[in-house]
């Protein structure tokens, strides 16, 4: 058989401008215009496995039992083990396990969002998959981001994920009840954190405890 | 791995734009990442030179092109580059979003967030 085959000069070049980022950005802006006509405050919290994502929304969650109506969405790779700790505390709870995807994006999150009696909620945590890279490419139409570092990271966390900063409201430093036996700074980290995003505010917590738990709700930048 | 999933997208637009246009051969295709994204380039490379073969596009030149970082400050009107701050003590470069001009705190990213395909280049099924 013989075949024809175009010679190089005559290539076509086809400018696409075509944005790959777009599909995830409008479906974002979609659950947040979702979460606003339902009067639904939305937080994003990420930090690694480990960190104390988990922990936090659980005493988030007990402290503001009869003071706002929260809900929660867990993104986990698989198991329902932190869904089924935050709902012992006291709120609704979506799972979704990514099954691999090491993040959660717009669309899981619409999703989940379905499942939601929005309108029966003040107050919702969306708890990301544990680590502090990927999510950061991938709004999901919350309105506040929090990161949550723990003392037992060691103490270079903050410097290691700089850019995970730049749209994160607050830090929280976690477990600072073993600083002393880790040999971490919480100050330092604090320092770490401000010197790449001065506004950042840091917050200090035991979560095991709810030391500083009341700090960290009041940087939720909630209208009610 | 999440450059797994960008790289996915970049081979699918690819092939979806080839196709359409009646392409024998994608030749050549060109991507903008910003500095300022969370994608490893290397690796997206990677990823989208796999996701290409056994396809039209399996010899394809594939240029990655890093688009800077820049932001404007609010207060003062400045846009340009991110102050980076040398860590010696770490060998790193820290990013610094204050404003290299007035130390204002209200800056925004106007540049380098992008994940583009730019162009492609394809040679046509003869007629």
């Amino acid at each position: 058989m013989k075949t024809i085959t175009p010679s190089d000069d005559e290539a076509l070049d086809l400018h696409l401008e075509e944005n790959l980022l777009d599909k995830n950005q409008s479906l974002a802006q979609k659950n947040r215009r979702l979460l606003d006509r339902f009067g639904v405050y939305a937080v994003d919290i990420l930090g690694s496995v480990g960190s104390g994502k988990t922990t936090l929304i659980q005493q988030m969650v007990t402290f503001l039992k009869g003071k706002l109506r929260t809900a929660a969405i867990a993104g986990d790779l698989t198991t329902t083990i932190d869904a089924n700790r935050i709902q012992n505390a006291g709120a609704e709870v979506i799972q979704i396990n990514t099954g691999k995807e090491c993040h959660l994006d717009a669309n899981l999150v619409h999703r989940a969002m379905n499942h939601l009696d929005l309108k029966n909620i003040d107050l919702l945590f969306i708890e990301n998959v544990g680590n502090l890279i990927c999510p950061g490419e991938f709004p999901i139409g919350a309105h506040q981001r929090i990161v949550i570092v723990s003392t037992t990271e060691g103490p270079y966390m903050i410097l290691k994920h700089p850019y995970i900063l730049m749209d994160a409201s607050t830090i929280v430093v976690n477990k600072i009840d073993l600083a002393q036996a880790m040999d971490v700074d919480i100050q330092k980290l604090k320092e770490n954190a401000m010197g790449i995003k001065p506004d950042i505010e840091v917050i200090f917590t035991n979560a095991r405890t709810g030391q500083g738990i009341s700090d960290l709700i009041q940087t939720i930048r909630i209208q009610k | 791995m999440h450059e797994a999933s960008l790289a996915q997208s970049i081979v699918e637009t690819v092939l979806r734009y080839a196709g359409a246009n009646k392409a024998q051969t994608v030749k050549s295709v060109q991507v903008d990442l910003g500095a300022l994204t969370f994608f490893n380039i290397d690796q997206v490379k990677f990823w989208v030179k796999v996701g290409f073969e056994n396809t039209i596009a399996q010899n394809a030149r594939v240029v990655f092109r890093q688009i800077p970082g820049r932001i404007r400050c609010k207060a003062c009107g400045f846009e340009g580059e991110l102050k980076m701050q040398q860590n010696a003590v770490y060998h790193l470069a820290l990013p610094d979003f204050s404003c290299p001009s007035c130390n204002n705190e209200t800056v925004s990213i106007v540049q380098g967030k992008e994940a583009v395909v730019k162009t492609i280049r394809i040679l046509k099924k003869p007629e």
